[in-house]
């Protein structure tokens, strides 16, 4: 059992794409391009599911763009771990991520982002557009929900179990 | 002759331990390290001690102990299964007789074991050593993975005592995969993987320290994975257990001496070490595959007409296969490989196959199963038979133990 694939996969089909990155549906309340989600398990959910595991794994096969919209959303809970110390609270973390997830970052394509490789950039101004308001709703939801799950038990303190996670990086990318 | 009554001496000299017993017991009376403690040099000797500086040593833990001192270098005799300094070797068999066993080997006849693909040259030193220094009244010389096997009939799910099957050799150093078929190794499909107990050990290690544990010891790494691990049917799933249930996270007390105690967290890391034979990318970055495709491998290129005897008993040996569900997870993915090889060949030829029954075999003794699988076979009336004894040594020569008869017990 190697690293695991999304399982939006097979929604392909019927999903915006931009360059090779899927705009999958999410669950939000932040405002954004993205479509409401009404299943009840979402992207964002996936990501929380699959970071633990598969930030153990080097190798990964890219199946299709529900693959990159994964990737992405691991290596941004990565980022997000790294930006917190065993004593934020729920409160300052709260404040930090949000920062994290809004300010500036690179999309596909823009010199600086790091898995050029891996992603094709936006075709013109419009998919720009598209893709960095995604991508920012994408951002804020996540934080949003990591911070739910790893201040469960405890709001003063990062459950130490995910912390640990910073120093594993998946694919050995990070954001 | 004084010798008949007595019971066999049963010694496995492996890597990492060394198992001492008399045949027909149910588990080697002793358990320790293989290392042999010298003197170091003879220049500070005084005078009175002159002429028993080859006295002078230790071995097993007494040789740890010891070497913790000034005066001892701890030496392994034998690396990678094979016996590298006989010297050593022949001193560490003489106190595993007389200090440990404290038995009179003119009196008893011996089991050692040694490892497939051992080349005969080293039977020969060892029977060298056995018969004229310790003068044994006899000797057999059997392979790990053939005592393994034998080890194996005392579970309850072995219906036919047949020396053919897959062993799955896993200790602290390395792992074997050894196919045996009727009684005989085939050396050419043998496999080794890099990972074994101290793969699991450091990985647990480092786990601790990216938590920042009070205490990332080997020691107390080595206790968490004695007692907290266990093999899992998916990661993802068992992730979301923990969250779950927050009782699967445990604490362990480390004693780290003077009176001092730690409390360490244990986490994740009670299904994802052992994880690592099944998923080696998590632990190793330049050794990939998983133990099912090793054995499923080694089955493969066995000759085709063993192949099911091998896929039907697959048999545990060793520490690191003490895992809970070790077994379960293991026949699951190998089972998963052979029903999808032979899917795809029945749609390339059209032939529907009968199906391949795939058994892992775990049993109570498979800790020291290599030992306990001597001791069986030792204890049975007809063992004595097939030894070789003194006169025949002195009669042809060190030449003879270079082929055993094998034997089984039905």
């Amino acid at each position: 059992m190697p690293a695991l694939n999304s399982t939006f996969l097979g929604e392909d089909q019927d999903t915006r794409v931009v360059g090779n990155f899927a705009i999958l549906p999410i669950k939000t309340s932040f405002r954004g391009p993205s479509y409401p989600s009404n299943a009840d398990y979402d992207i964002i959910d996936e990501v929380l599911d699959l970071f633990r595991a598969n930030s153990f794994f080097k190798n990964f096969e890219i199946k299709g763009p529900a693959d990159r919209a994964l990737i992405y959303g691991i290596l941004f809970v990565s980022e997000c771990l790294g930006k917190l110390k065993p004593t934020t609270s729920a409160n300052e973390a709260n404040k930090l991520l949000n920062t994290a997830a809004v300010e500036h970052f690179s999309i596909p394509g823009d010199a600086g982002f790091p898995l050029n490789s891996l992603y094709a950039p936006p075709r013109d101004r419009n998919e720009v557009e598209l893709l960095r308001g995604y991508l920012m709703q994408f951002r804020q939801e996540l934080a949003k929900r990591l911070i739910e799950k790893i201040y469960k038990d405890d709001p003063s303190k990062p459950n130490k179990y995910w912390l640990a996670f910073t120093r594993r990086h998946f694919m050995n990318k990070s954001l | 002759m004084a010798h008949l009554g007595t019971p066999a001496v049963v010694m496995d000299n492996g890597t990492g331990y060394t198992k001492l017993g008399f045949a027909g017991n149910d588990a080697p009376s002793f358990v320790f390290p293989t290392v042999i403690a010298t003197a170091k040099g003879s220049s500070g000797g005084n005078i009175s001690r002159k002429g028993t500086e080859d006295l002078d040593f230790y071995i097993g833990d007494e040789a740890l102990a010891a070497a913790n001192g000034p005066a001892y270098s701890v030496n392994y005799p034998i690396r990678h299964g094979q016996i590298e300094n006989w010297d050593h070797m022949e001193r560490f068999w003489e106190n595993s007789i007389f200090k440990y066993l404290r038995c009179e080997p003119e009196d008893h006849h011996f089991l050692l074991t040694e490892p497939p693909l051992n080349p005969p040259e080293n039977r020969e030193n060892t029977a060298e050593i056995m018969f004229e220094s310790f003068n044994c009244a006899g000797l057999y010389i059997a392979v790990q993975a053939v005592l393994a096997l034998a080890a194996s009939w005392t579970s309850n799910k072995v219906t036919d005592r047949s020396l053919t099957g897959t062993v799955i050799d896993s200790g602290d150093g390395v792992t074997h995969v050894i196919p045996v078929a009727e009684g005989y190794v085939i050396g050419s499909a043998i496999k080794s993987i890099p990972i074994a107990g101290r793969d699991i050990t450091y990985f647990i290690q480092n786990m601790l320290r990216d938590r920042n544990e009070p205490d990332t010891s080997l020691k107390t790494a080595e206790q968490i994975k004695e007692n907290y691990c266990y093999v899992c049917p998916d990661i993802v799933k068992e992730f979301n257990r923990f969250d779950n249930d927050p009782d699967r996270f445990q604490k362990y007390m480390a004693d780290q001496g003077l009176h001092r105690r730690a409390t360490v967290d244990v986490g994740y890391e009670r299904f994802l070490a052992p994880e690592i034979f099944f998923n080696p990318e998590i632990a190793s970055s330049d050794f990939l595959t998983p133990l099912s495709e090793v054995v499923d491998t080694v089955v493969q290129s066995s000759p085709i007409d063993v192949r099911r005897g091998l896929y039907k008993n697959i048999v545990l040996s060793g520490g690191s296969t003490m895992f809970k569900d070790f077994g379960r997870r293991l026949q699951r993915d190998i089972r998963t490989l052979a029903d999808d090889r032979l899917a795809a060949n029945q749609r390339a030829t059209g032939v529907k196959s009968s199906g391949v029954d795939v058994k892992v075999i775990s049993h109570s003794k498979q800790r020291n199963a290599v030992w306990y699988g001597g001791s069986l076979l030792s204890s049975t009336p007809e063992f004595k038979n097939y030894c070789y004894t003194k006169q025949d040594y002195d009669e042809m020569g060190p030449g003879i133990v270079r082929n055993f008869s094998l034997f089984s017990m039905v």
